[in-house]
């Protein structure tokens, strides 16, 4: 197995996880580089992105798995295909996978909430005292629950939150987990909408910096 | 990407299509363009990159130095809200700026209901509705496509229509306008210029006059305009421009595969068919170049499916070596090939062979009238005997579901032909039963029927269409006709039939209905949850306009007719002769039997048809 690890900016952040994956299958064809393919009826080239990207966010660091399948240099795979794929993806690195999925565990996003009118007074104490404590239940949306909705616990799933004011925006570096449960960023600052409303943001920014193993080090 | 517009972007459906940045898309360095084109199509993003045309003129004009043709599309209704409450202008997707400051803008025309959404997109882009209120050189507004083959309702909005297919006629337009820029001259002088290029139609240069009753008097050409505007053809299909490397969207869109064009134009002559007679004379591509272009073109894209599209794609001399040839390269890569548009009487068990390799999609078929009778009066040379021949060899060869397509209100029908339909319905019924090889599938055989809509330049131009309520009725009489669970029948409303009639063969003074129901609130109309046929009916009254008029009157021979202007080469009086074997049921035989002297011919410069 092998795994490029790529990033996702500008135009490109608005191209969902689904659409990506089909954009990739192409890009190997187009590069050049046969991948493996599903077995079954209607088989198709496997490619599998393990943590998902939310439309709209942008990211230095994610990660596509995938199976080469003729001898090639590595080293020479991410030039190919970035030349084969939207503007705004950068292939960054090509290597054999080493550390399996589930060692995944943190993610380091950058959120910047902005402010038209500048950062409200306050606003920065006020969204640190939430985070500061000990549980804070949000409503997120699930397809599984009957009414649509579950009722989500984010502070055992932040592991550090960092707020720092501007002029024009506010910025929170999180730290979250990553999977079984993630916690997607936009539900912290729907915390913050809720419970701060003074707070609320005219629009919010969502980078996705790196993804972290246990040990809060970069997980490759 | 400009601040305002990624804020809008995180509130909309379906981002991706209003970013750009697609793998292929064509960004050029501002120093080194002198012309920016925007090419328009009226409707959303999935439609618009899925026409074959929108790709051949993108690459067309990118191939050109120093012009930067950019896309357009119609924004969905949440995002013309967002675009409209931040102040975003319409802009060109690949550059993101305004249109608005443009040279030329051209939108492809490609279905009546789409007018709105070229008036919604001027609108979008800040620019005045009217040709006559956009005073400079620049933004020239174009439009091409097969509705301009009646351009009088857009008429007012549009300052050029290019007729026929646009490879060659666009150059020309561009080089006209570089030297209109260099030498400083007035919108008008370019527009009388533009006038004597062939193919392209400037309305603003002629008068349209009424009679008392409504009909027309005359169109009267001025300043050296010619009487009658003749389309363009591309004389070399092989030599014309392919789209080899061609934009691969980042987002799903309607027909998102390889599109290979075997030949333009039709043999076949079907007398209610635009297309047939509009895209004449047929011009084939080598098969030999079809599937190098077919491989290229997926090599470059990394599609994985690939399909044949022409009007009646069997009638492709070659087609089994071609699909052979391309089978060959398709298959070990895991390519599906498709074939649409097959005709019920040549239908082979060869091809079937072929098309066993690839995926099972379903069939369809289009008999268009339910008896032998009514099919020879449209001559649509199928028979009976063909179509249930083509049902068995499909069957037997697995398939378990058919589409019927029919028209109902056809010129001479009768409830006899309507009950046809339902007869040749249980008749495919039966002959699944004979041949099929899995019983105990079933089949699915699925009967759909729309409102005939009489069309420009074709043999049923003078024709009326039938009222709502007699298609309705004869919709009735099928529906208690149909039997049998295997057979489903669906119906279209007339609404749009109706309205697709009025627009097809309206005149100027539509441009008023237009401009009416745009500001009452009509755009994307193609779409069911945007459409309204209240709110036309309220424009139409508004502007003191029939619907009838337009929609269900027969039209006398000698009537000036409102796209007399525009010639497809097809004379009006073979149309004429083609409408009264209609009424006797003669056939006509098609173009490879025998040249039956449409005048299409004429359209090359040596004046022979390669059918
Ligand atoms: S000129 Fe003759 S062969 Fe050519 S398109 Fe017309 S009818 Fe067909």
């Amino acid at each position: 197995m092998h795994r490029l690890a790529f990033t996702k900016a500008d135009t490109a952040k608005y191209i969902s996880h689904l659409d990506l994956m089909r954009t990739f299958q192409r890009a190997f064809l187009r590069a050049g580089l046969p991948i493996k393919h599903t077995e079954g009826f209607n088989p198709h080239a496997f490619v599998s992105i393990p943590l998902p990207l939310s439309v709209g966010f942008s990211s230095g660091c994610e990660v596509l798995e995938c199976q080469l399948l003729e001898p090639v240099d590595l080293a020479q795979v991410p030039a190919r295909m970035t030349a084969a794929l939207p503007a705004g993806i950068t292939v960054t690195g090509c290597y054999e996978a080493v550390r399996p999925v589930k060692e995944l565990c943190w993610v380091n996003y950058i959120v910047t909430m902005e402010y038209e009118a500048g950062a409200p007074f306050g606003a920065e104490r006020a969204i640190q005292a939430l985070l500061a404590r000990p549980s804070l239940v949000v409503n997120k949306r699930s397809k599984k629950a009957r009414t649509g909705w579950v009722e989500v616990d984010i502070i055992p799933l932040i592991h550090k939150a960092t707020v720092e004011e501007r002029r024009d925006s506010i910025t929170l570096e999180l730290i979250v987990r990553a999977q079984n449960p993630g916690l997607n960023p936009e539900l912290v600052v729907s915390a913050i909408v809720e419970h701060c409303p003074e707070a609320a943001p005219d629009f919010v920014c969502c980078h996705r910096r790196a993804v972290l193993d246990k040990d809060l080090q970069p997980w490759t | 990407m400009n601040r305002t517009l990624e804020h809008i972007l995180s509130r909309v459906q379906k981002p991706a299509r209003y970013t750009g940045g697609e793998y292929n898309a064509v960004v050029k360095r501002q120093d080194e363009v002198d012309t920016r084109f925007a090419l328009c199509f009226p409707d959303t993003y999935e439609i618009g990159m899925s026409n074959l045309g929108v790709r051949i003129l993108y690459g067309v004009m990118t191939r050109m130095e120093g012009v930067w043709c950019q896309r357009v599309f119609a924004p969905w209704a949440d995002m013309e809200e967002e675009m409209r409450r931040e102040g975003v202008p319409l802009y060109g997707l690949e550059s993101g700026d305004p249109i608005a400051d443009f040279d030329l803008i051209g939108f492809s025309l490609g279905y009546e209901l789409a007018y709105t959404n070229v008036l919604n997109m001027l609108d979008l882009a800040g620019l005045p509705l009217h040709a006559a209120d956009r005073r400079g050189l620049a933004p020239i507004v174009v439009a091409g496509g097969t509705c301009a083959f009646n351009p009088e309702p857009l008429a007012p909005f549009v300052d050029i229509f290019s007729l026929g297919e646009g490879e060659d006629v666009t150059v020309e337009l561009i080089q006209l306008y570089r030297r209109a820029r260099e030498e400083c001259w007035e919108k008008e002088e370019f527009l009388q210029a533009a006038a004597r290029v062939p193919g392209l139609y400037v309305p603003s240069l002629y008068d349209a006059i009424y009679r008392p009753d409504g009909t027309m008097e005359a169109i009267t050409p001025r300043d050296g305009a010619p009487a009658v505007v003749t389309k363009r053809i591309v004389q070399d299909f092989d030599k014309s421009y392919f789209p080899v490397d061609t934009i691969v969207p980042s987002t799903e869109i309607v027909h998102d595969r390889v599109m290979l064009e075997l030949f333009r134009g039709c043999i076949r002559g079907c007398r209610f068919c635009q297309a047939g007679y509009a895209y004449r004379p047929v011009r084939a591509r080598d098969p030999k170049l079809l599937v190098e272009q077919g491989i290229a073109a997926c090599e470059s894209s990394g599609y994985q499916e690939m399909t044949l599209s022409s009007l009646s794609t069997s009638d492709y001399r070659p087609l089994e070596g071609l699909c052979d040839g391309l089978l060959d390269w398709c298959e070990p890569r895991k390519i599906s090939l498709s074939l649409p548009s097959l005709r019920a009487d040549n239908f082979s068990m060869g091809l079937m062979e072929r098309l066993q390799h690839v995926r099972k999609s379903g069939l369809t078929f289009a008999p268009e009238a339910g008896t032998q009778r009514l099919r020879d009066a449209i001559n649509k040379n199928v028979t009976e005997a063909d179509l249930l021949q083509s049902c068995r060899t499909a069957f037997s060869g697995g398939w378990s579901s058919v589409k019927l397509y029919f028209m109902l209100g056809l010129p001479t029908e009768t409830d006899e032909d309507v009950l046809g339909i339902a007869d040749l319905a249980e008749k495919v019924y039966q002959a699944w039963r004979e041949v099929t090889p899995n019983p105990r599938r079933g089949v699915t055989i699925t009967v759909s029927t729309a409102c005939f809509v009489p069309k420009p330049h074709t043999a049923f131009q003078w024709e009326a269409q039938v009222s709502m309520e007699e298609y309705r009725r004869r919709v009735k009489l099928l529906r208690e006709n149909m039997r049998g669970r295997s057979i489903k029948y669906n119906w279209h409303d007339p609404e749009t039939s109706f309205l697709e009639a009025v627009l097809s063969r309206g005149d100027r003074r539509l441009a008023g209905v237009l401009e009416q129901v745009w500001r009452m609130g009509a755009r994307l109309d193609a779409w069911s949850e945007h459409f309204s046929f209240e709110r036309w009916m309220q424009a139409m009254e508004a502007c003191g306009l029939d619907p009838a008029f337009y929609a269900n009157r027969v039209r006398p021979r000698e009537e000036v007719l409102p796209w007399s202007v525009t010639s497809t080469g097809v004379s009006t009086p073979f149309l004429w002769r083609e409408r009264e074997r209609a009424y006797q049921g003669v056939i006509t035989p098609d173009c490879r039997k025998q040249c039956t002297g449409c005048g299409a011919d004429k359209l090359y410069p040596g004046g022979k048809c390669d059918a």
